[in-house]
């Protein structure tokens, strides 16, 4: 394993996750842990009880000023306007063609203070679309580079985050709040991909060794690494930028019309998605269970009545149903309904699988 | 990391053990369990199965990728692991005990011979953590 490759970004926490056993191995540019226990105890603690992630790879994008709203507006796609102080909202940002550049949650912490989290592999393009779109608007733009980003999450989370962190307890789930650790300022966020209740924390790097080791002496809080994020988060259905989503698809087909709006005013992306939703939606995303044990994994084609209907964009066991499970693009998009069976050619062999609309687990963030 | 004396390695990281009799008991190596990670689902041959050494006889699943498992020898399955269908995790737990995979009735038990012993596995993954 190339773990000293150079040229990739290192976490301020390396040592930490050395420490405590981690497999470190690249993850868009970035030399992460995948996991440290394995990934089915640390999926369990974070079903169960409560787990903390190092995700300093995402990006950290403050977006502020008077115009702030009105370049947040044109650069993705949800109405921004709708977005209370102390509140989030999930974002899609889109190609001039209506493709999926990326998916982001944006917060909103004052009156013209935003805060976007785009994925670690898209922070540099998102970053130039807002400068793009910020051009001679009274905006200011920073890049948080020296700013980690932990995640708490599991049914204990509230619990361990409010201990630590006060302005946590009272939060609702997608709110968002400034806190402080030992008086410095941080970002705290009622949000997540895992589907359990959690919290998201963004230190500036100066305090997190210290924040990291605090959450993880609380007590039963377990070190999560980035294999385990994908179990979890593809339990729940939620697309990961670059397998489920890409620019080659648009919102329309990953189902994420609902964080599209079309009657705010201009964004990018709006007229060619108006045009293809006129032209009509060629696939959709869809959950697939495997009804034997075979795993499926990404981009293995799946059949139905003796069609080619598609392909996984990722697939795992769940470590919660004990079953394969992918998520696919079928087409057409009207064909198929849940509960409909299909079969997934898994390297050579035809196996089972039942359509399903996710979660595929019975799990809620709220 | 265990390398145990008495099996021969592979360079694709699977063991076997000379039971005599023209009977080859094979699993996979305690590097290979860990670099796997947690296995959650392994694909066994039935008895009766010819399998050929370097060519894969089944698959190991774990959460993050697939990987197949290649027979050290020639030979006929004559027994697979019953255990692995329902607890795949013994093959993390135990690779050298209850994770075991098939029983491989061989011709030419001098086909053991061409595998590393534990002293030269041990080297051999030494060198493959370095690269």
């Amino acid at each position: 394993m190339k773990s000293t490759d150079p040229a990739l970004h290192r976490t301020p926490l390396e040592d930490e996750h050395r420490r405590l056993g981690a497999r470190l191995g690249p993850f868009a540019g970035w030399l992460m842990p995948i996991e440290y226990g394995g990934t089915l105890a640390e999926h369990a603690a974070v079903r169960q009880g409560v787990g903390v992630f190092d995700l300093t790879h995402l990006g950290k994008l403050d977006v502020t000023g008077p115009e702030a709203l009105d370049v947040l507006q044109r650069t993705v796609t949800n109405d921004v306007s709708r977005i209370e102080v102390g509140r989030a909202q999930y974002n899609m940002v889109l190609d001039d063609a209506g493709g999926i550049v990326d998916d982001l949650i944006v917060y909103r912490l004052g009156e013209d203070r935003y805060f976007v989290v785009p994925n670690a592999a898209n922070t540099a393009r998102v970053h130039e679309v807002l400068l793009d779109e910020a051009g001679g608007s009274r905006v200011d733009l920073v890049l948080h580079e020296d700013w980690s980003f932990l995640a708490v999450q599991g049914p204990r989370a509230v619990e361990v985050v409010g201990a630590l962190l006060p302005e946590g307890a009272g939060l609702g789930y997608m709110g968002c709040a400034e806190a402080r650790y030992r008086d410095v300022p941080l970002i705290l966020a009622r949000s997540g991909y895992t589907g359990e209740r959690g919290f998201e924390l963004f230190p500036p790097g100066g305090v997190v060794v210290d924040l990291w080791r605090e959450i993880l002496d609380s007590g039963g809080v377990v070190p999560v690494g980035l294999g385990a994020r994908d179990t979890l988060r593809l339990e729940m259905g939620y697309p990961l930028h670059g397998q489920d989503i890409s620019t080659e698809r648009t919102p329309l087909e990953a189902g994420a019309s609902w964080a599209v709006s079309f009657d705010k005013g201009p964004f990018r992306g709006r007229d060619a998605l108006l045009r293809r939703r006129e032209e009509g939606v060629p696939a959709r995303l869809w959950g697939l269970r495997m009804l034997d044990r075979r795993i499926p994994r990404a981009h293995y084609p799946v059949f139905a009545g003796g069609d080619r209907v598609g392909e996984t964009t990722s697939g795992t066991f769940s470590p919660t149903l004990r079953v394969g499970i992918a998520l696919a693009y079928l087409e057409p998009a009207g064909r198929f309904t849940a509960g409909d069976r299909v079969e997934v050619d898994v390297r050579g062999r035809r196996a089972p699988a039942e359509v399903v609309k996710p979660p595929f687990v019975d799990r809620s963030p709220r | 990391m265990e390398f145990p004396e008495e099996l021969r390695y592979t360079r694709e990281h699977e063991w076997a053990l000379d039971e005599s009799g023209g009977r080859v008991r094979i699993g996979i190596t305690d590097y290979a369990q860990d670099a796997l990670g947690d296995v959650v689902y392994v694909d066994v041959p039935e008895t009766g199965t010819e399998v050929r050494a370097g060519e894969p006889f089944g698959e190991v699943e774990s959460t993050k990728s697939v990987s197949d498992v290649y027979s050290p020898v020639n030979g006929t399955v004559v027994e697979r692991n019953p255990l692995l269908d329902e607890r795949p995790e013994l093959v993390n737990e135990e690779p050298y005990g209850d994770g075991w995979m098939i029983v491989v009735e061989v011709s030419d038990p001098d086909q053991l011979d061409d595998l590393m012993g534990a002293a030269e596995y041990r080297t051999f993954v030494e060198e493959v953590g370095e690269g």
